[in-house]
């Protein structure tokens, strides 16, 4: 189970990563406000459920594209994997 | 009737003292609170050496504050110059360098990232909020001001003198302070008063940051009513579904925003009208509405009039139309409008001819009237290029500001935008000037090149690509290039791929061939 999370989260931390780098923004953390830092933006973010949606085959409501499920690369793990152990 | 912008607040609070004037994060200020404050800043700001005209940047997210803080200023004659919080701090050195900023109210860790060196002229700072100030001795926290009286001091400003200036995107690499007088917003916000009919049941939201010219209605029509502004913070402006939520629970009943927040809202909103039975009024302004999504929102709120509003920032509004929902069907492009009240716009075509309605000529959009600026901060030469004199006024000397836009005038008397005369391009209604992309890209020593370019997209209005010729292809990435840009212009103007060659084309005058270039672009699908 540890396997698959840290797997889970490198994965997002690679995608956040490149997409922070197409900003300019090096380093991002994984407990770094994204918001904050400038890393999402109102179209990233759609990139980025875009991602996830096919990389680990969940689906995301309107309603779940919400700050606090996207807040740092930690934040967007959590919500990840509820949605994978249901 | 006001004759200076700080007047507007001064007059709710006399009628609506306990009212809320404005939220954010949790915190409201009524009228009187917020004009208690601003006193106070304005006696701090006085007492600590501010002299009339002298200018105060404000560089701190969206808050309450915000508020204190521009009329604060107004009310010690000063000139307020907002800051885009997540600008990067070399372009908002350029920025306070520029323009002489004597007092700066921004946040500890800001501070410290602002080069000592851009901030030689500023005399004192004072911090919304404390973290990490080493490097600035001469900063005091925000709440110093409350040791100074909270009356107002005399009012010292004239309606022709600044109240604040907006730096936008300028072509030659640098971006440019549109200075703005007290009349030039009142004559706007008059317009939009006596047109929106804003009254103190209203409920306004801010969406704009304050850095851009559509907050102009949202803060000072909302005060000039004894309304309730909603701030709406950076962080916000990203979930689309948080934003629905807010316009529901604050019951916003006038809506501003460029059209890319709104299509964003109708595709991932989920907005139902019976939700928001208080929303009264929709404005959209900066970009091109794609007529698909303008369609599909206008069928959604039936209940609301929607307002298509146009005008560059040293303008502010100068057009409007009004959505006719029986016409939207046939319609391919929405109209631009006609003037607003107060102000006159015309279009001058070939020949030095004025467009005439129906012609079928185009044109190029030109202004005139106490709502047009004065021109760009200590720039003689670029002011003087845009802001010229009114060879179609026999009567007597006045200026006319051009625009740049190209506009057709149909029978009815509506202008219709066509395009651009030079390479302003807008992407979700930033105004961006490909050339302070291209300076960006080409103040990186190994580059030797650079042409930025707009790829049309309907959603957003336009994504950034750029081309480079380097001095040594593979001595640079993408990835180094894109962080360069981002040490120097906004992350919303960092072309999202750079394409990296060892030459660009040219044209037979050796200039770069732009043509070429856009074709070779991959087309949206």
């Amino acid at each position: 189970m540890t396997e698959q999370v840290e797997n889970v989260k490198e994965q997002i931390r690679e995608f956040v990563q490149e997409a922070a780098q197409r900003k300019g923004v090096t380093g991002v953390t994984d407990e770094q406000s994204l918001v904050e830092s400038g890393v999402i933006d109102s179209l990233g973010i759609f990139r980025l459920v875009a991602f996830l949606e096919e990389n680990f085959r969940v689906r995301i409501g309107d309603e779940e594209i919400v700050g606090e499920n996207f807040e740092s690369i930690v934040s967007i793990e959590r919500f990840v994997m509820k949605k994978l152990s249901r | 009737m006001a004759y200076v912008l700080q007047q507007l607040l001064s007059a709710s609070a006399k009628r609506y003292p306990e009212k809320s004037a404005v939220c954010a994060r949790g915190k409201a200020l009524t009228y009187g609170e917020l004009e208690q404050q601003s006193n106070q800043l304005a006696q701090l700001l006085q007492a600590r050496g501010l002299r009339k005209g002298d200018r105060v940047g404000l560089y701190f997210p969206k808050s309450v504050e915000s508020l204190v803080a521009m009329f604060g200023v107004l009310k010690a004659g000063g000139v307020y110059v907002p800051l885009d919080p997540q600008a990067p701090a070399e372009r908002i050195g350029y920025i306070v360098d520029n323009c002489q900023v004597k007092v700066l109210i921004t946040t500890g860790d800001r501070l410290h990232a602002l080069d000592p060196a851009m901030m030689r002229l500023v005399e004192f700072a004072i911090l919304v909020s404390a973290a990490g100030n080493g490097s600035f001795e001469r900063a005091m926290p925000w709440g110093a001001m409350a040791e100074y009286p909270s009356t107002a001091p005399d009012e010292e400003s004239i309606t022709t003198d600044l109240a604040y200036i907006l730096y936008t995107s300028g072509s030659t690499g640098r971006p440019k302070g549109v200075m703005l007088t007290h009349q030039n917003a009142l004559t706007f916000v008059q317009w939009c008063a006596d047109t929106f009919k804003v009254t103190s049941e209203d409920n306004l939201s801010n969406h704009a940051p304050l850095h851009f010219d559509l907050s102009v209605f949202d803060v000072y029509n909302s005060v000039e009513a004894g309304a309730t502004l909603h701030l709406v913070t950076e962080d916000m402006t990203l979930f689309p579904a948080s934003l629905a939520n807010f316009i529901r629970t604050r019951q916003i009943s006038i809506w501003y925003s460029v059209p890319s927040a709104l299509v964003l809202l109708l595709l991932h909103g989920n907005l139902r009208a019976e939700d928001l039975p208080r929303l009264r009024i929709v404005l959209f302004a900066g970009e091109v509405f794609a007529m698909k999504y303008l369609r599909q929102l206008a069928e959604l709120l039936p209940q609301v009039e929607l307002y298509n509003l146009y005008g560059p920032t040293e303008t502010n509004v100068c057009t409007y139309h009004k959505v006719d929902r029986d016409r939207l069907q046939g319609m391919t492009t929405l109209p631009i409008g006609r003037a607003c009240g107060n102000t006159e716009v015309f279009a001058v075509g070939e020949n030095d001819e004025i467009v005439t309605a129906g012609s079928g000529k185009e044109g190029e959009l030109y202004v005139r009237g106490p709502g047009v600026t004065p021109g760009y901060w200590a720039d003689v030469e670029k002011t003087n290029k845009a802001c010229l004199r009114n060879r179609f006024q026999k009567h007597f000397e006045e200026k006319m500001y051009r625009t740049g836009d190209i506009v057709t005038l149909s029978e009815d008397g509506e202008y219709c935008y066509v395009g651009r005369r030079d390479s302003m391009v807008k992407s979700r209604g930033y105004r961006i000037e490909l050339g302070e992309i291209e300076a960006a890209l080409l103040s990186h020593p190994g580059v030797r090149e650079a042409a930025a370019l707009a790829i049309p997209d309907e959603e957003v209005g336009a994504r950034l690509r750029a081309v480079v010729a380097l001095h040594n292809l593979g001595t640079l990435s993408t990835k180094e290039l894109q962080q360069h840009c981002a040490t120097r212009i906004p992350k919303y103007m960092i072309p999202e791929e750079i394409e990296l060659r060892d030459s660009l084309p040219k044209t037979s005058t050796v200039k770069l061939d732009r043509v070429q270039l856009a074709a070779a672009q991959p087309q949206p699908a």
